[in-house]
C-alpha cells in the first residue's frame, strides 16, 4: 500500500503544498539564520511525509469524507457509516479508481437468464459520500450511448474490476455524451492492463472533439481541459461566443468561505483517516497478497 | 420522593391521592389580599403628587430626571434610561450612601447610581442576592410539598456568603425526613422555574398590627414580629415574590430573573428553641456570572455541609 | 448529496460557521458582495477593531479568519496565497502587516483570531450593530474580565471554598500528628494554621 501511496504522492502537485503546513511553518519563517533554516527544513521533510500519507488517502477513498454541508453533519451517523463501508469492503474488493478509469462491474439482476450482468465502460463521474457513494460508467453498445449509475456499496454488486487504471484531465466527463462516439466506445471484452508497482497513475490527456450542436450542456462556458477548444469554437455561433465572458465567475477563486463550506477541514480529515487507517491497511495488504499470487502466472502484455 | 409535589406531577407516580385542602390556598389568597389592599391604601394616601429631581450618575454621562415623590422607584428611572439598564441593575445607591431597593419609592431629591453584579466592588449587591435567594427558597419550600404535609416557614439568617450556602429554616410535619437526590433536584427545578418566570420582588412597609394579621397562621412569625417592629420603629418590612410573602429587613434584588444557576443542595434537621426544624440549604449564582461545571460542583459540594449561621438561636434569626 | 472538495486542504476555523452565507443584497450580485466584504476585511486588518452592521461583520469575520489561516498555513512564498491576500487587502502595505505582524501573532494561537460582539441597541428600528476585532489588539478590552475581580460573587465563593479546604487539610495533618501521640505538637500546629490563615487574609 505504501508504494501505491508514494506513487500517488508523486503525481499530486498538491503534495508539494502539503509539506508547508506540516513542517512547522514557523521554523522556516521565524529563523533568521539561513543555515538553521535549511537544517530544519531537511529535518521536517521526513516527518510530514509519514503524516501526509494518511491525508493522501482522500483521493483513493473520497467517499470516507462526509458531506460538507453543515446541516447534514452528524458525527455518530458518519462513524456508523464508515464502519458499514469497511464491512462491505471486507466482503468484496473495491479497487482504487478515478474518473476516466475503464472499469467493469458485474452485478446481480433478476431479468437476465444467468441472473448476472457485466457492464464495461469509462467512469465519467464519482459522486456522493458514505454509503450513498455512486459512480457512473459510460459505453456505447450497439451504437447506443449507455450509462449505468452504480452505488459503490450496493450489495447486489458482485465484482468490480479495473480494466485500465488512468485519470483524465477533468473531474467529470459528461462531455463525452456530446463527443464523437469513438471516445466512449470500449469493447466489452477488453483485457485488463496491469500497472507495475511504484508507477504513477497515468493521466490520459486526450482532448475530445465534440459533435455539432445541439449538446446536453453549455460546454463553451465551462473550462474543461479535456475538450478540444479550438474545434469547439468552430461549432458555436457568434452570439454564443459573445456570451462566454458574461458567464465567467472570476471572483469565485477568492471566495474563501465558499471553498471552506465545500470541503472538510484538514484536521477533521486526519481524524477520519486515522480512524479507518488500520482497517484499510489490512484490506490493502490482503489485496496485495492475492494480486501477487495472480500476477505470478505471467501476465499478458497488452497493446 | 413521595412528599414532593413536582415529582409526582412530572413522573406520574401518584402515591398520595391529592386531597383538596383549600386551607393553604385560602391562607395565601388572604395574605395577598391584605398586601394588595395595604399597597393600594398607601398609594392613595400620597395625595397630591410632588416632583423630585433625580440625578443619575453613569460612566458615560449624567442625566437628570423629574420623578414623582413617594411614587417613582429607581426601577422607573432605569426604565427611562434603557432596557439593558432595567435588566442588569440589581440595586440602587441613593446619595452615594443608602442602598435602595429597585422597587422602593424615592422620597426626596437625590442622586442615584445603579448597582449590578459585575461592578468593581459588588459587596451590597452580593449580600442582597444571597438574601433574595434565601427568600425565594422560602417560596419554593412553601409550594413544593404535598397538601397532606404541613409546612411552616420559620425564618432565614442574615446573609453570609463565605459560609457557602444560603439558608431557609422551616417546620415540616415529617419525622426524620432525608431528601433523596431526586427530591432535591425537584426543589432546584422549582427555584429555577421561579427565576424563569421573571417575577419582580415587591416591597412594602406595614405596621406591626397588619403584619400580625398577615401572618396569623404562622406561629413563628407571630413570635418574631414584636421584636422586629421594636427595632425598626413599629414598622415591619414585607417582601413579595409571586404570591409568597415574607418578612425581611432587605434590601433585595429587583427581579428573580437575575438569579442564574441555582440548586437546592441539602436539607438538615436542626434542634432549636422552637422545636425541630429543617434547614434548607442551596447555592446560586447571578445570571451574568459564568462558572464551569467543575468549579460549580465544588461549590455545590461545599454547600451541602450544615451551615451553622445563627444555629439554634431563633431570636437572632428574627432580626433578618 | 455532495462530495467534499478534495483539491484544496484548509485549516479548521475555530469560529461557528453559519450553514449558509448571508446574501448581503448588492446591485452587482455576488461579485459586489465580495467587494463589500473586501472593504471590511481590509478595514479590520488595518484598524484591528471596527464597528459595523452585525450581519456584515459576521460574514466578513469568516473571510478574515480564512485569510489569516491561509497566511499561517502557506506563508508569504506561496503564489496562490499571495494572490488571495492581494485581492482581499486593497491597501498593499497591509499585505506586509498580514505576513509580518499577524502571522507571528497568531501562529501558535489555539483560539479564533477574531472576536465578534453584539452591541446593544436602544431603538428597535436601528439595525443590529456589532464590533469586530482582532485578538491581541492594542485597545482597552470591551468586556469586563470577570475572572480576575475577587469581589464578584463566584470568586468570593471560590475563595471561601479554597480557604475551607486548606483549613480541613491542616486539621487532618494535625490529627495525624496527634494520633501518633505527639500531643504537645498539636497546639503549635493549630497556632501555625491560624497564622497562615492570617497571612492569606493579608
Amino acid at each position: 500500500m505504501f508504494s501505491n501511496l508514494y506513487r500517488q504522492c508523486l503525481v499530486e502537485k498538491h503534495f508539494v503544498y502539503n509539506l508547508f503546513p506540516l513542517c512547522k511553518w514557523s521554523q522556516c519563517f521565524a529563523s533568521s539564520q539561513p543555515e538553521l533554516a535549511t537544517e530544519s527544513t531537511i529535518q521536517a521533510f521526513e516527518e510530514p511525509e509519514k503524516r501526509s500519507i494518511k491525508l493522501e488517502q482522500r483521493f483513493i477513498y473520497p467517499e470516507f469524507l462526509p458531506d460538507p454541508k453543515i446541516e447534514w453533519r452528524n458525527s455518530i451517523r458518519e462513524r456508523l457509516e464508515r464502519q458499514d463501508m469497511l464491512k462491505r469492503r471486507s466482503q468484496i474488493e473495491i479497487p482504487e479508481f478515478y474518473v476516466g478509469t475503464i472499469m467493469a462491474v458485474t452485478s446481480f439482476t433478476p431479468h437476465s437468464t444467468s441472473k448476472k450482468n457485466r457492464f464495461l465502460g469509462i467512469c465519467i463521474q464519482r459522486k456522493g459520500c458514505g454509503l450513498r457513494a455512486t459512480f457512473v460508467l459510460r459505453n456505447i453498445i450497439d451504437n447506443l450511448g449507455t450509462e449505468v449509475a452504480y452505488h459503490l456499496y450496493d450489495p447486489t454488486i458482485e465484482k468490480i474490476e479495473v480494466i485500465r487504471l488512468e485519470k483524465r484531465l477533468d473531474d467529470e466527463l459528461f462531455y463525452l455524451r456530446d463527443a464523437l462516439p469513438e471516445y466512449s466506445t470500449f469493447p466489452l471484452d477488453m483485457e485488463p492492463v496491469i500497472l507495475p508497482d511504484n508507477t504513477p497513475i497515468p493521466v490520459n490527456t486526450t482532448q475530445v472533439i465534440l459533435k455539432p450542436r445541439p449538446w446536453v450542456g453549455r460546454w463553451e462556458r465551462t473550462d474543461f481541459k479535456g475538450i478540444n477548444r479550438e474545434h469547439m469554437m468552430t461549432l458555436i455561433s457568434d452570439k454564443m461566443k459573445m456570451q462566454i465572458a458574461k458567464h465567467q465567475k472570476p471572483w469565485e477563486k477568492y471566495d474563501l468561505m465558499k471553498q471552506y463550506r465545500a470541503t472538510i477541514p484538514e484536521e477533521e480529515q486526519k481524524e477520519i483517516f486515522a480512524e479507518v487507517y488500520s482497517q484499510l491497511h489490512q484490506l490493502e495488504l490482503g489485496k496485495k497478497k492475492s494480486k501477487r499470487i495472480r500476477t505470478f502466472v505471467k501476465p499478458k502484455k497488452s497493446a | 420522593m413521595k412528599y414532593i409535589r413536582n415529582y409526582r406531577k412530572s413522573f406520574q407516580l401518584v402515591i398520595f391521592c391529592r386531597q383538596a385542602s383549600y386551607s393553604s390556598v385560602s391562607v395565601v389568597r388572604n395574605q395577598n389580599e391584605i398586601f394588595d389592599n395595604e399597597l393600594a391604601r398607601q398609594t392613595s394616601d400620597i395625595g397630591r403628587i410632588e416632583k423630585i429631581t433625580v440625578n443619575v450618575h453613569e460612566k458615560i454621562k449624567n442625566e437628570t430626571f423629574s420623578m414623582n415623590k413617594h411614587l417613582s422607584t429607581p426601577f422607573n428611572v432605569a426604565q427611562h434610561i434603557s432596557k439593558w439598564m432595567v435588566e442588569k441593575s440589581a440595586l440602587a445607591l441613593v446619595d452615594n450612601s443608602k442602598v435602595w431597593d429597585m422597587h422602593k419609592p424615592l422620597e426626596d431629591d437625590c442622586s442615584l447610581r445603579f448597582l449590578s453584579f459585575t461592578d468593581e466592588d459588588p459587596h451590597h449587591v452580593n449580600k442582597a442576592f444571597w438574601r433574595t435567594c434565601s427568600f425565594v427558597l422560602g417560596a419554593v419550600i412553601q409550594n413544593a410539598f404535598n397538601d397532606s404535609i404541613k409546612v411552616l416557614l420559620h425564618s432565614f439568617p442574615s446573609p453570609q456568603i463565605t459560609s457557602g450556602s444560603f439558608v431557609h429554616d422551616a417546620m415540616v410535619s415529617l419525622d426524620d425526613w432525608k431528601p433523596s437526590s431526586d427530591e432535591l433536584r425537584c426543589l432546584s427545578a422549582d427555584m429555577l422555574k421561579l427565576s424563569l418566570k421573571e417575577l419582580p420582588i415587591e416591597r412594602l412597609t406595614v405596621k406591626e398590627q397588619l403584619a400580625q394579621e398577615i401572618f396569623a397562621e404562622n406561629k413563628f412569625k407571630l413570635q418574631q414580629i414584636p421584636d422586629i417592629s421594636k427595632n425598626s420603629g413599629g414598622k415591619v418590612t414585607l417582601y413579595r415574590v409571586g404570591s409568597h410573602i415574607d418578612i425581611s429587613k432587605g434590601p433585595m434584588i429587583s427581579n428573580t430573573s437575575l438569579i442564574g444557576r441555582c440548586s437546592v443542595t441539602s436539607v438538615h434537621s436542626i434542634e432549636t428553641d422552637n422545636g425541630k426544624l429543617y434547614r434548607f440549604q442551596g447555592i446560586a449564582l447571578p445570571k451574568g456570572l459564568l462558572l464551569n461545571h467543575f468549579a460549580y460542583k465544588i461549590l455545590e459540594d461545599r454547600s451541602t455541609k450544615l451551615n451553622t449561621k445563627d444555629y439554634g438561636s431563633t431570636k437572632k434569626q428574627a432580626m433578618v | 448529496m455532495n462530495q467534499a472538495d478534495l483539491s484544496k486542504l484548509v485549516s479548521k476555523l475555530r469560529i461557528n460557521i453559519r450553514p449558509r452565507h448571508y446574501n448581503l443584497k448588492n446591485p452587482k450580485g455576488p461579485e459586489g458582495r465580495l467587494e463589500r466584504l473586501r472593504i471590511v476585511v481590509t478595514g479590520l486588518i488595518k484598524h484591528e477593531r471596527i464597528q459595523l452592521n452585525y450581519r456584515v461583520a459576521d460574514e466578513a469575520r469568516g473571510y478574515a479568519e480564512r485569510l489569516i489561516s491561509e497566511a499561517i498555513r502557506y506563508g508569504d512564498c506561496h503564489a496562490p496565497t499571495m494572490e488571495i491576500a492581494d485581492y482581499w487587502l486593497t491597501e498593499k502595505q497591509l499585505i506586509h502587516k498580514l505576513f509580518k505582524v499577524l502571522v507571528p501573532r497568531f501562529h501558535e494561537c489555539n483560539m479564533s483570531y477574531t472576536k465578534l460582539l453584539r452591541l446593544s441597541t436602544d431603538h428597535e428600528l436601528t439595525r443590529m450593530q456589532g464590533v469586530l476585532e482582532l485578538r491581541g489588539n492594542p485597545y482597552p478590552p470591551l468586556i469586563k474580565d470577570l475572572s480576575r475581580n475577587r469581589n464578584l460573587l463566584h470568586n468570593v465563593l471560590l475563595d471561601a471554598a479554597r480557604k475551607d479546604y486548606r483549613h480541613e487539610q491542616y486539621l487532618r495533618i494535625a490529627q495525624g500528628m496527634s494520633s501518633e501521640g505527639k500531643k504537645s505538637n498539636e497546639e503549635t500546629i493549630t497556632g501555625n494554621i491560624e497564622d497562615k490563615d492570617k497571612n492569606e487574609k493579608a
